[in-house]
């Protein structure tokens, strides 16, 4: 045992001893241990360096809003900064390191910034980055090239570049009641609503359930309090009505009674056990919830208060009775209200020397005075500690008589001689899950403290949380919580006897004591007392103001021990009660959440993708597979050493020239059934769909209400009340609900269904010259000739013995067919085509050549029906039925939507012969030193085969009267500049004779 | 099962299905992950005030008479059926042919069919964790009080709609769209490792 | 967020899509009247307040509901199918379940 290690008590377990290191030192603890009590137990006292003035730190507290001791954790090359040592649990294996030091936490090069204080004062980064606005640096960089060094000196750790290989989930739970925090009354809570019944979670962000009961030494029912929480664990975790979530911190409370959770599952092992994640996060919807997250003790604010050393009272009290460790041998106390005394009792049964206390309260009552001759502790009422002395550990303080009515120092300090202070500036309930879900926090005079606001949604408070700082008072508040959270009728009942020591729960309200030196309210940023005040002096008068200025409670750790002090602060320097100034409103998270978990298994491998039926055909016969939403298409099938253009120039030549089979199962199909279904196509397309026959497709046009291009494809009419629509690959999600919302919101009389079924059916787009060939030799049941197939015809036949559906239609303007086939068989009809195509030459095509043929052909797609362009722009007018109004009908024709000069459909030509840009403009004359005067822009281009030249599709100003005339295309970004040629988009085969045959 | 016409259509899960124990398995699987592959999937949806009539015809069809209320269901282990929105249900079966069985039983008066047999997977998942695996998906409640044996649901992950029929305490039939199905399915054996699972 | 879908049952704000402002009226499909289109294709109440709105189930029952949601505080006051054909009473709809959980609980 360590001399600061008690050897008995405590959550420890003194039989285990685990090795880690901090800083490259090899430490050893006990299981059940922190970072922080270990280190405490082997005499640690520097743990850090402060953000702005780089001060030696030491542990402030021993729980989640420890603001000095922040640690990096390494994990192999992943580093995750910025942990509190209090949170983070021993492991064989640990390895941790100390941050913002340089080159090492003893000797800190940036101490000197302690020297400047009066520079690195409140709104320095605001000052100071505006740089000279006179004076000989006046508009020089000089100030950037310093800002540079203050960005490096300022801050806490530093974020890895290594991949994070942890895993981390997700998991959504329903229950009734969900209890928040551990201690006597969330317990009491949590059982109390487990005996009504209701399901129950219990969430604790500590490793171990008890909260205040693992270290009060209080007795429940006559054993310690620590063994009733233990005992009331056991009785939880039997029900199955009840999950515990130890390790897990409730950071967010949203509308509806949606909580969010972090459980951090493996941190604390060395190992994950396999597929266990990292940390879980929970969304957690609560028919009600109980808010038992007790209560943070508060600093107080006079010169020195961060020295190592220096530490809050129950903190000291947690480090003794809950790790066993004592944080020093010789113990002063300094105090505004009663919960010290019993800190003081506590640390001297654990075996410390008490020298003093200091209280800022003239009268003590009876009870206290019988608790600090308990401690063997000489009292000292109505005085103040004004200074600390030391480096990084603490060697004594000052005293000196203090009136607390109006802040006086009277008479000589005295020097005492310790290496531990204890500091009391009363308690401040943890109200930040209630002042996210929706009410503002109601100041309370006598308990000096923002009390929870009247709940906007469904909770209920109990314990420190509501301001009842006794443990009788938490277990009966809980009671009753948990009794109504579950629904239940709270009947009289005995409960559980507590024996604490006595004390009053108000403080006297003294936040600060001035005097000479460095008073930091918040020790996480750096803000003093003097900066609170410094920018009140600079007009800020608004504590939202103050707070962003000064930046007080914006570190890691959101203000919990500092936005009471630091209001008290600005409050009297504006000459206003505490109330009137007002409190900020808490916002989630509650502590630190990792990113990981909030992208929970929606990332790499595990991203949602869509496969067609035929991929794994395409992967295996070499093609390069490309991303379109969350589809994978093929790009290319390229051969051994080809370029992706000389792959897709390739397979869209040998299509024109004998024929190429493309596999088209992404386009959108929607069933569309019912006695109203041509009525309602009608309507929804600008064409006519009701004079469609059985057994024939049409191409049809949707435009949206605004008059503007939506979607173009064909729909196939099966039978009377029978159509497959089908729509773009990237439209197929919007027409759908473009169909539904108008089905059910405009027209319910339509007697119609929409189905999805783009997954139903495998598709395969075969063209060419020797398409029909290559068909006729595998279909059988049907003739496949121009007489029974003709354009725009549809046939039912079989191919390898599976049921298929050929519609004769075409994209690439070849003499084409798609042929549609249950998925299931969609790579067995697949391979057939492949099979008979051989001897015809047939080439399996990608996106890349598909996309050529479409533009030598001038067709439309997503890049040219782009949301700002209608059917008159893309050449489409001749598809606007004026036999009846169509969606979009009415608003088409508005001014701006008919005027000349709009951006309309071309082809361009590069008469340079060099390859466009997507997205290049189109200018009348070029200025390449001064690009402007844009008539356009290049929406899709590619080398054409059929043309032996570099094309592209383009939206340029009045485009249709500009065909034959020449213009340039500029891309500065590119540097690519050159003459175009400005022609129909319509490039090759303009009278449609191929496909036609 | 009855002799199919056609050749067996593959599974979109082929390349990731692996019959075997796998993840934390050494204490014992708590998952079981299969695809049932029925032989018909189908959709079939009444037209407002017409359900009574559908809800007869599956009866002819199937032999499964379907509670009353929203999203309730039935399965006999061969067969199932479950609402899954306003006046729709999802109809399964080993056997092919549903679609067209039900064609000539659902006139136009009543509603429509929509084969979907290519179009959806089905995949199960049983065992004591299936619960907890689902949750990791699915912001529903999966608890029986909340969700019977034989009702359906219809709910999303991400972009992966579902619609899931509880076919026993611990067992779950989820219906994806094929295209989504191995991706789905990926995500689901990996969410599974943690507490071990077989894939049969 | 939680929108109580009247099929569905109370389901995360995630699996709706809004589907713009429940207050505009369509004109005939054969008016000329551009200020009535205009207005209903362009024009939004966007109260501070309760507002009527529509949402589609898009990830559950894909059915459209009429929804009215206080936009200062996301209160759903009331949430109803569209359709007026949908939750009469008919089979199937309106009872979010309750019937079959009902079943469900007396067997247990
Ligand atoms: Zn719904």
């Amino acid at each position: 045992m360590s001399p600061r290690r008690a050897d008995t008590g405590g959550r420890i377990d003194r039989l285990k001893t685990i090795r880690f290191t901090f800083d490259g030192t090899a430490y050893t603890g006990h299981a059940g241990d922190t970072l922080a009590s270990a280190l405490l137990a082997k005499g640690v006292t520097l743990y850090g360096r402060s953000f702005k003035y780089h001060r030696p730190r030491g542990l402030l507290t021993a729980g989640v809003e420890e603001p000095n001791a922040l640690v990096t954790v390494l994990k192999g090359e992943v580093r995750e900064p910025n942990i509190p040592a209090t949170m983070v649990e021993i492991h064989d294996g640990l390895v941790a390191i100390s941050q913002n030091r340089f080159p090492s936490l003893a000797w800190d090069i940036n101490a000197v910034n302690q020297l400047g204080g009066k520079i690195l004062s409140a709104g320095f980064y605001y000052k100071t980055f505006m740089g000279p606005v006179f004076g000989p640096l006046k508009g020089t960089r000089f100030w950037m090239f310093c800002e540079h060094f203050i960005r490096r000196a300022a801050g806490l750790g530093s974020a890895g570049s290594a991949k994070d290989p942890a895993r981390y989930g997700r998991m959504n739970a329903f229950c009734d009641v969900l209890v928040v925090g551990s201690g006597p009354a969330g317990l009491m809570a949590a059982k109390a609503a487990a005996d009504q019944g209701a399901r129950v979670m219990l969430a604790d962000l500590e490793p171990l359930f008890g909260g205040s009961a693992n270290w009060s030494e209080e007795t429940i029912d006559g054993a310690p309090a620590a063994d009733w929480a233990r005992r009331t664990v056991a009785q939880l975790a039997g029900r199955d009505n009840v999950r515990l979530l130890p390790r897990t911190t409730v950071w967010g409370y949203y509308d509806n009674n949606t909580l969010a959770a972090l459980e951090r599952v493996s941190d604390h092992k060395d190992q994950p056990v396999k597929g266990e994640p990292r940390h879980r996060y929970w969304a957690i919807r609560a028919k009600s919830v109980v808010l038992a997250t007790g209560a943070f003790e508060r600093p107080l604010v006079f010169p020195g208060n961060d020295r190592p050393g220096v530490m809050l009272a129950h903190a000291a009290e947690r480090y003794a009775n809950e790790f066993g460790v004592l944080p020093g041998e010789r113990i002063a106390l300094f105090t505004n209200n009663d919960s010290a005394y019993r800190a003081a009792v506590a640390l001297k049964k654990a075996g410390a020397a008490v020298v003093a206390i200091a209280d800022v309260r003239p009268e003590l009552s009876p009870e206290m005075r019988k608790l600090a001759s308990e401690a063997e502790a000489e009292i000292f009422a109505g005085h103040a500690v004004v200074a600390t002395e030391g480096g990084k550990a603490l060697s004594g303080l000052k005293l000196q008589r203090f009136d607390m009515t109006n802040g006086a120092l009277i008479g000589d300090a005295r020097s005492i001689h310790a290496d531990c202070l204890l500091m009391s500036g009363g308690w401040s309930p943890t109200i930040h899950l209630a002042s996210q879900a929706g009410a503002k926090a109601e100041w309370n005079a006598a308990r000096q403290a923002f009390l929870p606001p009247k709940p906007a949604q469904s909770w209920i408070g109990a314990g420190a949380f509501t301001g009842s700082f006794s443990t009788a008072e938490a277990i009966a508040e809980g009671r009753t919580a948990g009794i109504a959270a579950a629904g239940g009728q709270s009947t009289p009942s005995v409960l559980p006897v507590v024996e604490a020591v006595p004390g009053d729960p108000d403080p006297a309200p003294v936040f600060e004591i001035r005097a000479k030196g460095k008073s930091f309210v918040d020790f996480q940023h750096d803000v003093t007392a003097e900066d609170v005040r410094l920018a009140h002096r600079e007009g800020f008068v608004s504590v939202e103001h103050l707070k962003r200025y000064t930046t007080l409670g914006m570190a890691t750790d959101q203000g919990k021990s500092s936005n009471v002090p630091g209001l008290a602060i600005m409050a009297e320097a504006l000459g206003k009660p505490i109330p009137e100034v007002g409190t900020t409103r808490f916002r989630p998270p509650f502590a630190p959440v990792s990113i990981g978990s909030l992208a929970a298994e929606r990332f790499g491998d595990l991203k949602p993708e869509r496969l067609t039926p035929m991929h794994d055909w395409h992967l295996a016969n070499g093609a390069t597979m490309y991303s379109a939403g969350l589809w994978y298409r093929p790009m290319i099938y390229g051969h051994a050493g080809e370029t992706v253009e000389q792959a897709y120039v390739r397979e869209a030549k040998a299509t024109r020239e004998s024929a190429g089979i493309v596999d088209v199962s992404t386009l959108g199909k929607i069933a569309v059934q019912g006695p109203d279904a041509a009525a309602f196509l009608d309507r929804v397309y600008t064409n006519m769909f009701s004079t469609l026959a059985v057994g024939k497709a049409r191409y049809g046009l949707m435009l949206r209400e605004d008059g503007l291009a939506f979607d173009d494809g064909t729909t196939w009419r099966l039978g009377e009340q029978d159509f497959l629509m089908t729509t773009t690959t990237a439209n197929a999600g919007k027409v759908m609900q473009h169909l539904e919302y108008f089905l059910d919101v405009i027209w319910p009389e339509l007697k119609v269904h929409v189905t999805s079924v783009t997954d139903e059916w495998a598709g395969a787009a075969i063209g060419g010259p020797k398409a029909r060939q290559i068909l006729a030799a595998c279909v059988t049941g049907t003739s496949v000739d121009n007489a029974a197939l003709p354009f725009m015809g549809i046939v039912r036949g079989e191919i390898s013995g599976v049921p298929v559906m050929i519609c004769r239609l075409s994209f690439s303007g070849e003499m084409a067919f798609e042929v549609y086939s249950g998925a299931g068989h969609g790579t067995h009809v697949w391979e057939a085509l492949v099979e008979a195509g051989k001897p015809f030459g047939l080439v399996t095509y990608g996106l890349e050549a598909l996309g050529t043929m479409r533009i030598e052909k001038g067709h439309v797609t997503g890049a040219e029906i782009d949301g700002r362009t209608t059917a008159r722009d893309l050449h489409l007018d001749w598809m606007l039925s004026k036999k009846k109004p169509f969606i979009g009908s009415a608003m088409m024709d508005r001014e701006g939507l008919i005027a000349s000069d709009r951006l309309e459909l071309v082809g361009l030509i590069a008469l340079d012969n060099r390859p466009f840009n997507g997205g290049a403009h189109i200018v009348e004359e070029v200025d390449e030193a001064n690009p402007h005067g844009s008539i356009g822009h290049i929406t899709a281009c590619c080398y054409s085969p059929a043309l032996g030249r570099h094309i592209a599709l383009a939206l340029v100003k009045g485009g249709k009267a500009r065909q034959g005339t020449r213009a340039h295309v500029s891309d500065p970004l590119r540097n690519r500049f050159g003459p175009v040629e400005i022609v129909s988009n319509h490039f090759f085969d303009p009278d449609g004779s191929r496909m036609h045959g | 099962m009855v002799e199919r016409q056609s050749p067996e259509p593959l599974s979109p899960l082929e390349p990731e299905f692996h019959v075997g124990s796998h993840g934390n398995f050494e204490h014992g699987v708590e998952i079981i992950l299969t695809e049932t592959r029925p032989g018909s999937i189908v959709q079939l949806a009444a037209w407002p005030g017409e359900e009574k009539k559908l809800i007869a015809a599956i009866r002819t069809v199937t032999g499964l008479a379907l509670p009353d209320g929203a999203g309730g269901g039935l399965s006999d282990g061969v067969k199932s059926v479950f609402g899954f929105a306003p006046g729709k249900f999802t109809v399964a079966d080993e056997a092919e042919g549903l679609a067209a069985a039900f064609a000539k039983v659902v006139t136009p008066a009543i509603g429509t069919v929509t084969d979907l047999s290519h179009g959806r997977t089905a995949i199960r998942i049983a065992g004591p964790k299936a619960e907890w695996v689902l949750a990791k998906f699915f912001a529903i409640d999966f608890a029986l009080p909340a969700f019977p044996t034989g009702a359906g649901r219809s709910t999303t992950h991400h972009d992966v709609f579902a619609q899931i029929q509880r076919t026993g305490a611990d067992q779950f039939d989820i219906y994806v769209f094929r295209s989504f199905a191995r991706s789905f399915w990926k995500a689901l054996c990996h969410a599974s490792e943690e507490v071990g699972y077989e894939v049969q | 967020m939680l929108i109580t879908c009247p099929y569905c049952g109370p389901r995360d704000v995630i699996e709706f899509t809004y589907q713009g402002d429940g207050n505009r009226e369509r004109p005939d499909p054969a008016s000329q009247n551009f200020e009535a289109w205009n207005a209903y294709v362009y024009d939004r109440l966007n109260p501070a307040g309760d507002h009527n709105e529509i949402w589609q189930h898009s990830g559950g029952c894909r059915a459209h509901l009429k929804v009215v949601r206080n936009t200062l505080t996301h209160e759903i006051s009331s949430v109803a199918f569209m359709r007026s054909d949908h939750g009469r009473g008919d089979h199937g709809r309106g009872d979010h379940g309750s019937a079959a959980r009902r079943k469900a609980e007396d067997k247990a």
